[in-house]
C-alpha cells in the first residue's frame, strides 16, 4: 500500500462502473456457480453416466463429510480465525467412535457421543490456545492439529481399528453397530442419510451466520474486533463459540466418516482440511458476498466434490488428483483476490 | 493601482465527479495562487474530500480539466500527484499510515516507497531518518512504537509531518485539525503559514469556522458539489454559514444565540444518575468524585492525552476502573464489559471512528444496530425491517446524507459517518449517554444537529469529551477540565468560556 493509495478509493474507481469493471462484478459474483453448472454438463456429455441421479447422490455422499468439516471451518473463520485443526478432529473422531464399538464393545449411541465430546475436546483446547492464552490462530490450531492426529496414534497403537482385531491376544469384543453404519450408508427414502445431515447442517450454518444476531456479531468481530467489543459484543465468548461449532461438526463428519468406512483407519481425517479449507476459502467469491460464507462453502464443497468424481470417471488417475485440487484452488483464490471489488486489505482489529 | 496578480498554482475547471446516482461533484471551478491559504468548506457531504481525491491522483474525475502551474495536470495516481508537487493530508488518517510498522517507519514511508528509492535500509538508518522528520516538524513521539498504539491525533500528526516534509507546490490538508488539540492545531497553523509564506499554494479543510476565519484569505464554499460562494477576508461567519447550509441555515441560529448562562436556567437538572467517588482519569492522576444528573451535559475538556478517553472508557465499561467505586441510579455498578454498561443503561460512542467504530465493508443499517442487535431480533433471528427502519431514525434524526441505509458505510462522507456512529446510540435508549469527540469531522449544521438531541434528551444524563473548548462551551451545562490525569478544574456553564478552558486544559490557573 502506498502513503495514500486507498482502498476506499480503489473502491471509488470500481463505482464509475465501466464496461470492463462491471464484467469482472459479474464473473466475481456469478462465476464459480456458473462453473460448477458448466463442468456438470461437460462431465455428463463426455461420460452419460455421470448425469444419473444415482450418481449425483453419490457425488453428494462423497461431498457431505468434506462440506460439513468444510461449513464448520467457515464458522470458524468469520472471526478472523482459522481451525486447521477440522481434518486432525475428523481423524480422531473415526478412531474414538471405532474404538468404542471394536474395542470397548460399546452401543453405537455411546459411540456417538464419545465422537462428539471428542469434537468439544479439540474445541476446547483451540479456545484455550487462542482466547486464553491467546496464540494466533494459525498457529494454535496447527498446534491442535499435530496434538489430535498424534494422540489417536497413541490411543490405538498406530493400528487401524477394526472388527476381529486383536488387542492383547484376543479378539476384540466388539464391532461396528447397524445403527451407526446406517449413519453413513443409510438412507431416508432415497437420500442419503450423510446427504441429509449435510443439507440440515448447511441450513442450520446459513440461519446462524446470515439471519441471526450471533452470525452478526461473529462477523462484525471478524470485520473490526475492537469495534465489536465496543458495541457490546463479548468477543472472547464468540470466538470460543466459533470454535465450538467448528469442533462440532468437525465430530459430525467424523461420526459419517466413521460410519462408512465401518473401520478405525490411521489417517482417515487427513485429507479433509485441505479439501475443506478449499472449500470455504472458494466459497468467498461466491455471490460477492467476500467473506466466509455458508451458501458459498456448499457451492466449494460441491465444486470439489464434482471435480473428483468427474475426473474418478474419466480415469484420471488418483495421482494427480491433489495436483488438480491444487490447481482449484490457486484459480479460486485468484478468483476472489482479484476480480474482488476494492476490499480493505486489513485493519486495525482484524 | 493593485498589484500583478501571480497565476494560480492550480486551476480547476469544469470538474465533476459522480458515484452511481450521486453527483459528489458537479463542475466545481476554483484556483489557488502561490502564497495563498485558501479554505474549502462545505457541509458534511458536499464534495470537499472528493475534490480533494481528484487533486491527489487517487480518484479520477468523470469531467472537467485541471491545470497545475499552468499545464494540464492529469495525475494518473498518488505518486504522480506528489512527484508533481501535490501533497495530500486526506481525511481519513488512518489511510495514511501503515498498521504494524512503527512511527519510525511511517515517518520514512516516502523514501521507502519512492521509485529509485533505497532498497536496503537499516533500522538505524530509518531511525536517524525519521528523527530528523520528527524534528524538522516539532513532534516528540516514540520513533519505535508500533504505529497503531498511537492515539488519532499522534497519526494525524505523522501523516502532516510527512507531507510537510516533501518538496509542494501544491498542499491540500483535508481536516488536518480534527483529531487535534488547541496546542497542536496551533503549531500546525504556523507551519501551514510558514509553508504560504515560501509561495506554496495551500488548500485547507476545516469544519471549525475560527480557524478558517484566522488562516484563511479566501474561503471558497461547496454545495452539493459546486462552488456556491467564494468569500475573501475579512470574513463574515453568518454569511458564510448561511452559504455553507443554503436553506438549512436556520437551525444553526440557536446555538450561538443561546447563552450559556440561559441555557443552565432553564433546564432542570434532576435526581443523580451515576455517581462515582474515588474514581481516577488515567492511573497517575488524582482521585476525584464525580456526578451526573439526569438531563445533565457534562463537558470534560483537556489536552490530547489529558484523560477524557480514560475516564470515559470507565464508565462505559471499555476499560477497567483504575480506582474508586460507582453507583448507577443507586446501584452498585461496576461493568466488566462494554456489554455490561449497556445493559445497564450506559453507553460509549466511542473517539476513534475508523478503528473504534466501524467494520469494513458494512452497510450504514448493520452499524446502526450493532449495539443493539437483541432489539432487533426475536429468538435470535434478525428482523430486517426492524433494522431498517432503526437506520432510518438515526439517519432522519441527525440528517446524515448519502446513497441510504444499505449502501456500505465508506461511500459516506466522513462527517455522515460520524453521524452515524454517534446517532446510533441513542438508539439504545440509554440513561447515560458518552460521547467521545462525537463532533469530530460534522459541520456546523450537524454540530447543532446533535447538540440540541443531546440537550433535548430528557432524563437521559450526557457527557461529552471533546479537545475543543468551543464545543464544549456550546453544549455543556458543567466543565470537567483534565490534565496530565488529574482534574484541574469544574467550571459552570456560566463560567465556562473557551479563554478559561484553555488556560485550565494547559496546566494554568482560570
Ligand atoms: N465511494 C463512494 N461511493 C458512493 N458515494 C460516495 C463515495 N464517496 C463519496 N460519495 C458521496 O459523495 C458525496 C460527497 O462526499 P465527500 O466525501 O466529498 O464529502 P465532504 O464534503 O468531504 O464531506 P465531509 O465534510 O463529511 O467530509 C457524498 O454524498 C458521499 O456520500
Ligand atoms: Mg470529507
Amino acid at each position: 500500500m502506498t502513503a495514500t493509495g486507498t482502498a476506499g478509493t480503489d473502491r471509488a474507481r470500481h463505482g464509475t462502473a465501466s464496461a470492463g469493471a462491471r464484467a469482472a462484478a459479474t464473473a466475481y459474483r456469478y462465476g464459480l456457480p456458473a462453473l460448477l453448472v458448466a463442468m456438470v454438463a461437460i462431465f455428463s456429455i463426455l461420460r452419460p453416466a455421470f448425469g444419473t441421479y444415482a450418481n449425483a447422490l453419490i457425488v453428494l455422499q462423497s461431498v457431505s463429510v468434506v462440506g460439513v468439516v468444510a461449513l464448520g471451518v467457515t464458522v470458524s473463520m468469520t472471526t478472523g480465525g482459522f481451525d486447521l485443526s477440522a481434518g486432525a478432529c475428523v481423524g480422531a473422531v473415526v478412531m474414538v467412535t471405532a474404538l468404542a464399538m471394536v474395542r470397548f464393545n460399546l452401543t453405537g449411541g455411546t459411540a456417538i457421543v464419545a465422537g462428539l465430546l471428542t469434537g468439544l475436546l479439540v474445541a476446547g483446547v483451540n479456545v484455550l490456545l487462542t482466547v486464553v492464552a491467546r496464540v494466533p490462530d494459525l498457529v494454535a490450531t496447527l498446534g491442535t492439529m499435530f496434538l489430535f492426529q498424534g494422540l489417536a496414534l497413541i490411543l490405538t497403537g498406530g493400528q487401524s481399528v477394526a472388527a476381529g482385531m486383536t488387542v492383547d491376544g484376543a479378539p476384540a469384543p466388539g464391532r461396528y453397530t447397524e445403527g451407526f453404519a446406517w449413519l453413513g450408508g443409510g438412507s431416508i427414502g432415497t437420500v442419503p442419510v450423510p446427504v441429509a445431515v449435510f443439507a440440515l447442517l448447511a441450513l442450520a450454518v446459513y440461519v446462524l451466520l446470515h439471519r441471526s444476531r450471533w452470525g452478526r456479531a461473529l462477523y462484525a468481530i471478524g470485520g473490526n474486533a475492537e469495534a465489536a467489543r465496543l458495541a457490546g459484543i463479548r468477543v472472547a465468548r464468540y470466538r470460543a463459540l466459533a470454535y465450538v461449532v467448528s469442533g462440532l461438526c468437525a465430530a459430525v463428519a467424523g461420526i459419517m466418516l466413521s460410519a462408512r468406512l465401518g473401520r478405525g483407519d490411521v489417517g482417515a481425517g487427513d485429507p479433509y482440511l485441505l479439501q475443506s479449507v478449499a472449500a470455504a476459502l472458494i466459497g468467498y467469491a461466491v455471490l460477492g458476498a467476500n467473506r466466509p460464507n455458508a451458501p458459498g462453502t456448499v457451492v466449494g464443497a460441491l465444486f470439489i466434490g464434482v471435480m473428483i468424481n468427474g475426473m474418478t470417471m474419466l480415469n484420471a488417475p488418483y495421482y494427480a488428483q491433489t495436483f488438480v485440487q491444487g490447481a482449484l484452488l490457486v484459480g479460486a483464490l485468484v478468483v476472489s483476490y482479484t476480480l474482488t471489488p476494492g476490499r480493505r486489505a486489513a485493519g486495525p482489529g482484524r | 493601482m493593485t498589484a500583478p496578480v501571480p497565476p494560480p498554482v492550480v486551476a480547476v475547471s469544469g470538474l465533476a465527479r459522480s458515484y452511481g446516482a450521486t453527483r459528489a461533484l458537479d463542475g466545481v471551478t476554483l484556483e489557488v495562487r502561490p502564497g495563498e491559504i485558501a479554505g474549502l468548506i462545505g457541509a458534511n457531504g458536499a464534495g470537499k474530500s472528493t475534490l480533494i481525491k481528484v487533486l491527489s491522483g487517487a480518484v479520477r474525475p468523470s469531467a472537467g480539466t485541471i491545470t497545475l502551474d499552468g499545464r494540464p495536470f492529469a495525475p494518473a495516481g498518488p505518486l504522480d500527484a506528489q512527484a508533481a508537487g501535490v501533497q495530500t493530508v486526506h481525511q481519513n488518517i488512518d489511510d495514511g499510515v501503515v498498521f504494524g510498522a512503527t512511527v519510525a517507519e511511517n515517518l520514512t514511508l516516502d523514501s521507502i516507497a519512492r521509485r529509485g528509492g533505497r532498497w536496503f535500509s537499516t533500522p538505524a538508518r530509518i531511525r536517524a531518518e525519521a528523527g530528523a522528520v520528527a524534528e524538522a516538524a516539532g513532534l516528540a513521539l516514540p520513533l519505535d512504537a508500533p504505529v497503531e498504539t498511537l492515539p488519532a491525533g499522534a497519526r494525524q500528526q505523522i501523516v502532516i509531518a510527512r507531507a510537510l516534509a516533501r518538496r509542494a507546490r501544491l498542499l491540500i490538508l483535508d481536516e488536518p485539525t480534527s483529531t487535534l488539540s488547541a496546542a497542536e492545531a496551533d503549531a500546525l497553523a504556523r507551519k501551514v503559514r510558514r509553508a504560504a509564506a515560501s509561495g506554496v499554494a495551500v488548500l485547507y479543510v476545516s469544519h471549525r469556522l475560527a480557524e478558517i476565519e484566522s488562516l484563511c484569505d479566501r474561503v471558497i464554499v461547496l454545495r452539493d458539489g459546486r462552488v456556491r460562494r467564494v468569500f475573501t477576508a475579512p470574513l463574515r461567519r453568518a454569511a458564510i454559514v448561511e452559504a455553507m447550509l443554503g436553506e438549512f441555515a436556520a437551525p444553526v441560529a440557536p446555538v450561538d444565540a443561546a447563552a450559556p448562562a440561559d441555557r443552565a436556567g432553564r433546564r432542570t437538572v434532576g435526581a443523580a444518575v451515576l455517581t462515582a467517588a474515588g474514581v481516577r482519569a488515567a492511573p497517575g492522576g488524582t482521585p476525584f468524585d464525580l456526578d451526573l444528573r439526569e438531563g445533565e451535559v457534562l463537558g470534560v475538556t483537556g489536552l490530547l492525552g489529558s484523560g477524557k478517553t480514560g475516564l470515559l472508557q470507565q464508565l462505559g465499561g471499555a476499560r477497567p476502573l483504575v480506582s474508586g467505586e460507582m453507583r448507577l441510579c443507586g446501584a452498585p455498578y461496576r461493568p466488566a464489559h462494554p456489554r455490561a454498561a449497556i445493559a445497564a443503561g450506559v453507553a460509549y460512542a466511542a473517539e476513534e471512528r475508523s478503528a473504534q467504530a466501524i467494520v469494513p465493508g458494512w452497510s450504514v443499517r448493520a452499524h446502526v444496530t450493532l449495539p443493539t442487535l437483541r432489539a432487533h431480533s426475536r429468538a435470535g433471528l434478525l428482523s430486517r425491517r426492524s433494522e431498517t427502519a432503526a437506520a432510518r431514525r438515526v439517519s432522519a434524526r441527525f440528517g446524515v446524507k448519502g446513497p441510504g441505509a444499505e449502501a456500505p458505510i465508506e461511500t459516506l462522507s466522513g462527517g455522515n459517518q460520524q453521524k452515524v456512529v454517534v446517532g446510533r446510540w441513542l438508539e439504545a435508549a440509554p440513561r447515560v449517554l458518552l460521547l467521545d469527540e462525537p463532533f469530530r469531522g460534522v459541520d456546523v449544521g450537524a454540530r447543532a444537529d446533535i447538540g440540541r438531541v443531546v440537550r433535548e434528551a430528557g432524563t437521559m444524563a450526557v457527557v461529552v469529551a471533546s479537545s475543543d473548548p468551543q464545543e464544549i462551551v456550546e453544549v455543556a451545562d458543567r466543565v470537567l477540565v483534565l490534565h496530565e490525569g488529574s482534574p484541574a478544574g469544574e467550571l459552570r456553564a456560566a463560567e465556562a468560556t473557551p479563554e478559561r478552558l484553555a488556560a485550565l486544559m494547559s496546566g494554568g490557573a482560570a
